[in-house]
This record gives C-alpha cells, structure tokens and sequence, in this order.
C-alpha cells in the first residue's frame, strides 16, 4: 500500500495543484472506492494529474542539473584540500629562519635559493588586495577562507541531495502515473460517534486468511512506502513554520472546504493506514502529527489519536477481517457486471451523498446489506463521513452482527482464488 | 486561396515571434551569466571587506594595479571595497529588474506564440476539411 503525499516542493513542477493529496492503492484506495461510489468524492487517475512523460522530463532536468553541480562540488573540494596544504605550510615556515628552497625560474627550470623573512607574508585578500602580514595573522586568514569554503561546500551538498530526492521522487511519481494510480479526494462530514462503538468482537475469523495475501502484495511496496514517508516527515517539519502562515493561505485555496478535508480525509486514510502497518506505526504516526499540525491542530489530537492507536493494536486482527469484506463486494459487483469503475466516475463529481447511497441499496441488494459493515468499521470510521440517511443506518446496525459471520465467511472463502488487487481489477 | 495565404501570413507571423522569443531567452541567458558574475565578485568583495576590516590600522595595504604594487591606506582601501560593494549590489538590483522584465516579455510572447499556432492549426484543418 502507498500513501504518497505530494509536498510544495513539487509544486513548483505543478502550480495549480496546491492541495495536499492522498493516493492509496490497493484496500484504502478500493475502500474509497467504494465510498466514492457512493457518492462522497471525487476520483482522478493520476496519471492525468501528472503526465508519465512529463513527470519523467522534470526527472531528467533534474538529473542534468545534478550534473551541473557535480563538477562544482569536486572544485570546492579542490579548493579545500588546497587551503589545508597552505595551512600546513604557513604553520611550518616560521620554525626556521630561512629553508633552502629550489626557486621556480620559468616554466622549465629551479635554481637554488634561500627562503628568508619566513614571518612576513604578502597575503591577497581578493580584487588586487594584499595586506603585509605574520604567519599567525596569515593562519587565521586562511581559516577563515576555509569556513568560508566549508559553508559553501555544505550548501552545495544540501542542494545535490535536495535535487537527488526531488529526482527520485519524480521518478516514482511517473512510474506510480504508469502504473495507473488515482486520486482520490471527498469531503468530510460529521458521523456520530455511537457508530464507533458498533464495533463488535467476532470480526477475527477472516483476518487470518487474508493476511497473508494482503502482507505479500504490498510487502514490496511497503519499502518504498517508508522511505517516502520519512522523507515526508522531514520536508513537513521544515515546512511547518513557515507553512503555519500559510495555512489560512492555503485553506482558502482548498475547493473543499478546507478544514473538514485536510483534517478528515487525511487523517482517516492515515489512521487506517496503522490498521493495516502496525509495525511502520512510529512513521504513520510521524505522517499524522505533522499532517494534523499543518491542518490546524485540532484539540482532540492527543485522546483521538492514543486512543485510535491502542484500539488499533488491540483490534489490529478484527480489523484486517474487515479489509477482507469489501474485497468480496467488489468481486460481488463485478460479477454483477456492475463495474465499479463506471460507478466512480458517475458519483465522482457530484457532491450529492443521500441519493447515490440509496441508489446503490435499491439497485444491489447483496451490496446494500454489506453497507452497515462499513458504516460500523472501527475508530478510524469514526472520522469519516457517513452522511447517508439515517434510517438505513440504525437499520443496518442492527443487522450487523448477523450480516457479518455470512459476510466474512464468503470473502474468506472468495478471496483465496482471485488474489488480485481490487484496484487493479476496477482498472479492467 | 483566400485560406492559404492567410495561413501563409499566419506562419509567417509565427516565425517572427518565434524569433522574438529566442532572442529574448538569449538575453535572460546572458543576463543569468552576468548576474552570477556579479554575485560571485559580490562575495569576493564581501570577503575583502571583511579582512581589512579585521587588519590592524597599522598594517601595509596594497593593491596590486597592472603589474606593480602600489601601497594604500587602510582606511581608503576600505572606502574603495564598500563603494565597490555598494556598486555591485545596485547592479545586481538593476539586472534582477531586467530579468522580470525579460520574463514578462518572454511569458507574453509565449501566449501570443501559442494563440498564433491554435490559429494555423485550426485553419489547416479547416482547410484539410475543405
């Protein structure tokens, strides 16, 4: 699974696409999926948001540049390694009177001379200027010049190593474009909060049997995965004092209504995230702090998310179960022939919610019954949106517990045969 | 007929902004070559002015002028590198000026450039059609 964030760095490359953005792949982006199908947001493949071509020609640019300053770099070396000799030798010449020296006469031939005054130096201090000095006098010029150097050299080193991410983050970008990754984005609403403790105990039957697939699909993906997300981390706290300004900038900007998106969506989509990677909890963690911090911090960060993460690591199998069902409704649907695909994009747009839930309900039986197994999904639903009726709900709520031992019975039992990613199968 | 030599004007037109532009990137090069020049005896300066100001009011200055050392007071020289600095740094403010100009003109004409060959392209194919 990915959560790529896409940070200002990049918005250089892409101006007009100021938002935060969240791409999931395979459970949370089919989860979305599904919500969007049902009519809460909107869903763009990325590769129209960020053309593989050109994602690949900033990529390139960037390469070339990092090769433009290779070459920078290695003189600056040069010239530091030639102050450290200099350094040396003005250090040593005081210790005698005078050293016998070869005297350099043209550019073939030495004769032998003889060093004398080996205390005074005519030191150029740039643009035609020299100053007499001492050898101590001189010792701390050069020194000088060498911090200035090192600075210099540091400065040049954070700026090959910038590019060099940028770099590769294009490249993952346009290999992600390629692959067909969408974006998703839908707004957030109030869900009541009797719905989080829904939740009841006798999820666990399936989580074994679909562990295993989950955590071997996105087992390689895992890997880069963390690497974004630290890199994320960082570029977030260096942005986030400048970016606390620029908050209120960048909220108005939001189509969304900014709060509610920035705080909701992310976090939700993070918080299911520690469902799925416990053991990369430390870094979703980091990834939710710095997120909530930039979307204003709201004051029920510290309980909301301890909380979500004990009840996380205590539910973390029940709530594996749960990314099986909506597996088995997808194979459902499309076995259906109601393509899922189709469905996104006619929800994807429309900002209506009630219709298209009980749209989906009247047309699809099976699927409406499921319903409530999402609605009644762990904590991490507790920030998400439900803005369906509410009749439908307290209805399927009570039917919850029953649908579930039919329901996790028949995707444990429909998963093992197709291990494809249901992302990649709404992508057919 | 009437269409072709109106897309022959309209190529034409193409051609000569496209020539405009190119040579309005030529100067944004030359200036970018110039400005780093500038930036680079900048710090150089920078860095002179800095060390005299650390010498002792007692200590030999000189500036090397063609090929001979010529002695200088210390407290010229100083005056010497700060007017140099002051100067440097009004040119590299000049020069930034000319480089938004540059940009604006080059944006323009990049818009008009696009403008001109949506037209062509639609008159091709009007043509094609016909």
């Amino acid at each position: 699974m990915h959560l790529v964030l896409f940070f200002p760095f990049l918005f250089g490359l892409f101006p007009d696409d100021v938002q935060v953005q969240c791409v999931l792949t395979d459970f949370l982006t089919s989860e979305k999926m599904e919500e969007a199908a049902k009519g809460k947001g909107t869903v763009t493949s990325l590769s129209s948001l960020f053309p593989v071509e050109d994602a690949q020609k900033a990529a390139k640019r960037l390469q070339d540049s990092i090769a433009e300053r290779q070459p920078m770099l290695d003189q600056l070396g040069g010239f530091v390694a030639d102050n450290a000799s200099l350094i040396n030798l003005v250090r040593r010449l005081p210790d005698h009177l005078h050293h016998d020296i070869m005297v350099p006469f043209g550019k073939a031939a030495f004769f032998p001379g003889r060093l004398v005054h080996t205390n005074e130096f005519l030191v150029l201090l740039g643009e035609g200027y020299y100053a007499e000095r001492t050898s101590r006098q001189t010792l701390e010029i050069l020194k000088r010049r060498g911090m200035a150097l090192d600075s210099q050299v540091d400065s040049l080193n954070a700026m090959l190593d910038d590019l060099k991410l940028e770099a590769s983050f294009l490249d993952a970008t346009a290999s992600e474009a390629a692959e067909g990754l969408v974006e998703i984005r839908e707004d957030y609403a109030e869900e009541t909060s009797s719905e989080k403790e829904s939740e009841p105990g006798p999820r666990k039957q399936a989580s074994s049997s679909s562990s295993g697939t989950d955590f071997t699909k996105v087992a390689d993906e895992d890997e880069e995965f963390a690497r974004i997300a630290s890199r994320m981390d960082e570029l977030e706290k260096e942005e986030l004092e400048a970016e606390n300004e620029a908050v209120s900038l960048e909220q108005t900007k939001d189509e969304f209504a900014a709060e509610s998106y920035d705080e909701s969506d992310e976090d939700e989509q993070v918080e299911a995230d520690l469902h799925q990677y416990s053991d990369h909890k430390s870094l979703h963690q980091n990834v939710k702090f710095s997120e909530k911090a930039m979307s204003r911090k709201p004051p029920e960060l510290t309980e909301d998310g301890i909380a979500a993460n004990k009840e996380s690591f205590t539910d973390q199998l029940s709530c594996l179960g749960l990314t099986v069902q909506p597996i088995a409704k997808v194979q459902d649907r499309s076995s259906h022939g109601n393509i899922l695909a189709s469905d996104v994009k006619s929800s994807s747009g429309k900002a209506l919610v009630a219709p298209q839930v009980h749209n989906a309900q009247a047309v699809d039986l099976p699927r409406s019954q499921e319903v409530p197994l999402q609605s009644s999904k762990p904590e991490f639903d507790g920030q998400k949106a439900f803005t369906g009726s509410i009749i439908e709900r307290t209805h399927n709520l009570r039917t919850t517990s029953r649908e579930q031992t039919t329901t996790t019975s028949q995707s444990s039992g429909s998963q093992p045969p197709k291990p494809v990613s249901r992302f990649k199968m709404q992508r057919k | 007929m009437a269409s072709s030599s109106a897309l022959r004007e309209l190529q034409r037109e193409l051609e000569a902004k496209a020539n405009d532009l190119s040579k309005i990137q030529k100067d944004i090069s030359k200036n970018h070559q110039v400005r780093k020049k500038y930036t680079i005896q900048l710090g150089e300066n920078e860095l002179v002015l800095k060390e005299l100001d650390l010498l002792s009011e007692d200590a030999n200055v000189f500036k090397l002028i063609g090929p001979v050392l010529v002695k200088q007071d210390l407290a010229e020289a100083r005056a010497n590198v700060r007017k140099r600095i002051e100067y440097i740094s009004a040119e590299l403010k000049r020069l930034d000026t000319t480089l938004q100009d540059l940009d604006e003109k080059q944006n323009s004409k990049k818009e008009t450039m696009l403008k001109l060959q949506q037209r062509a392209q639609s008159l091709q194919a009007g043509k094609a059609k016909a």
